[in-house]
């Protein structure tokens, strides 16, 4: 396969368009069979092999413009006379002189390809590599040969330096802006994991408005893998063994025959959660995440109903019934048309509004997440109700977004809930969100 | 596919004639699509909204090739008996209970258990032979000796596991069946799957086709589409109605026309005697490209100043 076409194919899985080799292979076979001559011919050969859905049709289009882009050097120049090049001078200055277009722009991506511009990754290489690509086309003897002419002080030498100074900027502008344009191309995956990786071991607390975008996306990705991943569970349940004792006492009608066959069902239940979330300030944006993880997740492998409270306690499930996941997800941060009181946080009351409202939603199925800071402003901790809870579901789940030295310090009352929690936890980055979902789902 | 159709498909505009003579008329997209794959003989997976000819395409291919079009019509269930084969289980029945005398003779009453089934084995893949196996869509595809044009419709309504099936015979050319063994294609057939986006396909799939996506064709590409379709049609009123088609599909609704149902609303207006769009009759024939009760309304608010803006981009 020619290195053209490589290249090509590794910035488009620098994009995010997954490839693999096969289609890299048809890719190379159509490229055999249509030649590079025709621009609209290849793009559309390519885009057939190679983007293999609408989103990355859009993708494949516009990394094959900016790749496959010719307007370097445009001839701006030709209002001036052409000289003729003396003898010894550089093959830049001549190419310049004689407006060379096409010699220029395949020294440079000549020059670009010995440097490896396609490992550029951060936007500080760029001056770097704008320095060795002008180095590698010949700057020195350009310079040289402006210095001579210069020198040698006739008239018509002197305007052909005066002229080359010029050309120079030219050449200086066009390989920056190559560069620039490269850059783009190549370095988008590098830089987008390395943001990716921040941002997944990020604070939630700390994390900037203008990154929601990007983690809304993250989460996204995460949120399909983990539906993908379960949502094939329910198929190991179609086959099975004879199931003995269900058979005997099916089949006693017909007078004890083994007439019709029952089967051992392999039965998965859908996790089911109750989560518990505290809205207050200090735990509203880890709350954020993790709903709009839960809620991304398929109706059909988990089941939730959800609780927030600060000052007091409410449902929130039908929020998510009503309104799309973002919005809803809103609604509830602002409180909007909640009977929700937005105060000091107070546990005591919320847990007293659990137990009389909605106990009820516990069973011995549920696992029970409940993701707050346990700082109570002082109140009676209501350690009763929270064992309660514990000895009626499956598992209780706290999430504390405090880092565990700060526990039990102050207002918290982290370490008097500490013995009823059967998993303790502390919550505070996307990674931390991931795993405690993915626990959730597993069997 | 054999160097026969080489001539056929030597070029790309080669490719767009001949689909039109067959009445379907294709972007360049579509036609380089076609090309490729007939050159590399990889299937072809469409995609797009609906009612934008992806099966069309596949009939027309058929038609420009001269071949018989075999279609296997995808559906949430659809298993390996209904698309591959079948064993014909009452022929063999009806066959044991006629031979039941052959049987009788053939084994001895003097014969042990053992020799008579020794004798039988001499005999055991009679009924597990051609004569028993009902060929379904894929098998009959893959036995034609002149090769065919196989349309696997409507792909993302069938289940994850028949399309992991299908990877054999996309990527092969062959399927297996155990008690005849690994069947090859006499001739490659022309394959298009074609899918409504339903449901994300798996990436195996998608690695093995070739990729089209067809979207709603611009302005002239429909007018074209229309004249071939719709040849007693004027000009002047393809024009309208193309522009009001096209605005409507801008519209926030349910189901926005497709082409076949702009194609539906000429055959209606020349069936009318219509030379130029008025409000009323359009109000009366709205149903036929706009489908929901909610989408009818919306489009009424709109319709004035659609038909309007339609009427005055043709000059009328």
């Amino acid at each position: 396969m020619d290195r053209v076409l490589e290249d090509f194919i590794s910035t488009l899985r620098g994009s995010g368009v997954r490839i693999s080799v096969s289609e890299s292979l048809d890719a190379a076979h159509a490229v055999r069979l249509v030649g590079y001559e025709e621009r609209r011919l290849l793009k559309d050969s390519l885009a057939a092999a190679l983007a293999k859905s609408a989103p990355e049709k859009e993708i494949f289009s516009d990394c094959f413009d900016r790749f496959f882009s010719f307007d370097f050097f445009p001839e701006n120049q030709q209002d001036m006379p052409r000289r003729e090049a003396a003898e010894g001078m550089s093959s830049l200055s001549r190419m310049l002189l004689e407006g060379d277009q096409a010699g220029l722009i395949t020294t440079m991506r000549e020059a670009a390809r010995t440097e490896n511009l396609n490992a550029i990754q951060f936007y500080t290489q760029k001056s770097l590599y704008v320095m060795r690509i002008l180095d590698r086309m010949g700057l020195n003897g350009l310079d040289r040969d402006i210095r001579e002419l210069f020198l040698s002080g006739s008239p018509s030498s002197s305007a052909t330096a005066a002229r080359l100074e010029e050309a120079r900027d030219y050449v200086y502008d066009n390989v920056r802006a190559y560069v620039e344009d490269q850059y783009r191309l190549f370095s988008g995956s590098e830089a987008d994991k390395m943001l990716e990786t921040y941002l997944r071991n990020t604070k939630l607390s700390n994390l900037e408005q203008r990154y929601y975008q990007q983690m809304q996306h993250i989460i996204q990705r995460l949120v399909k893998q983990l539906n993908d991943l379960h949502s094939r569970r329910k198929k190991p349940s179609r086959r099975g063994q004879l199931d003995f004792k269900q058979t005997l006492r099916d089949n006693i009608a017909y007078q004890g025959f083994l007439f019709d066959p029952k089967w051992k069902k392999i039965k998965i239940e859908k996790p089911n959660v109750v989560a518990i979330c505290d809205i207050s300030r200090s735990v509203s944006r880890l709350v954020r995440f993790l709903l709009l993880f839960l809620y991304g997740l398929n109706k059909e492998i988990i089941h939730i109903r959800s609780f927030i409270f600060c000052s007091n306690l409410t449902e929130v499930t039908h929020v998510f019934d009503t309104y799309p996941v973002n919005e809803a997800v809103a609604r509830i941060q602002a409180g909007t048309d909640l009977p929700i009181l937005l105060a000091r946080t107070d546990y005591d009351r919320s847990f007293r509004d659990f137990k009389e409202q909605y106990m009820d939603a516990v069973t011995h199925k549920t696992t029970v997440l409940i993701l707050g800071d346990a700082r109570n402003n002082y109140n009676d901790p209501q350690t009763r109700i929270l064992k309660m809870i514990s000895e009626r579901c499956k598992k209780l789940i706290w999430l504390n977004p405090e880092t565990k030295p700060f526990w039990g310090t102050g207002d918290s009352e982290m370490k008097r809930y500490t013995p009823y929690c059967h998993v303790l936890k502390e919550c505070n980055t996307l990674n931390h969100l991931e795993r405690v979902v993915q626990s959730l789902l597993k069997k | 596919m054999s160097s026969k159709h080489d001539e056929k498909f030597s070029s790309i505009p080669a490719i767009q004639n001949g689909f039109r003579e067959a009445s379907y008329i294709t972007s360049r997209q579509t036609a380089t699509t076609v090309f490729l794959a007939y050159h590399l003989e990889k299937p072809i997976l469409v995609e797009g909204p609906a009612g934008v000819g992806k099966t069309e395409l596949a009939k027309t291919i058929a038609t420009y090739l001269d071949l018989p079009l075999i279609r296997l019509q995808c559906y949430e269930g659809l298993d390996e008996s209904k698309a591959l084969y079948e064993w014909k289980y009452g022929k063999q029945l009806l066959y044991t209970q006629l031979l039941r005398d052959k049987l009788d003779h053939l084994v001895n009453k003097e014969d042990s258990f053992s020799q008579s089934i020794d004798k039988l084995h001499q005999y055991d893949d009679i009924f597990f032979s051609w004569h028993f196996l009902e060929p379904r869509p894929l098998l009959k595809a893959l036995q034609q000796k002149d090769g065919t044009v196989l349309l696997i419709d409507e792909v993302d309504k069938s289940d994850d596991e028949f399309e992991a099936f299908l990877l054999e015979v996309l990527s092969d050319y062959q399927v297996s069946i155990p008690e005849i063994g690994t069947i090859h294609s006499v001739t490659k057939p022309f394959v298009v799957l074609t899918s409504n986006n339903t449901r994300e396909l798996s990436e195996a799939l998608k690695r093995r086709c070739l990729h089209l996506y067809i979207p709603f064709p611009d302005p002239a590409l429909e007018r074209d589409i229309i004249r071939i379709r719709v040849p007693d049609i004027s000009k002047n009123l393809t024009l309208q109605l193309v522009t009001f088609i096209q605005e409507v599909r801008k519209l926030d609704i349910k189901k926005v026309p497709s082409i076949s149902e702009t194609i539906d609303w000429a055959r209606v207006l020349l069936i009318l005697h219509a030379d130029n769009l008025h409000p009323d009759l359009v109000r009366e024939t709205l149903h036929i490209f706009v489908k929901f009760e909610e989408d009818i309304r919306i489009v009424e608010e709109h319709l004035h100043h659609l038909t309007t803006q339609a009427v005055r981009a043709s000059g009328g």
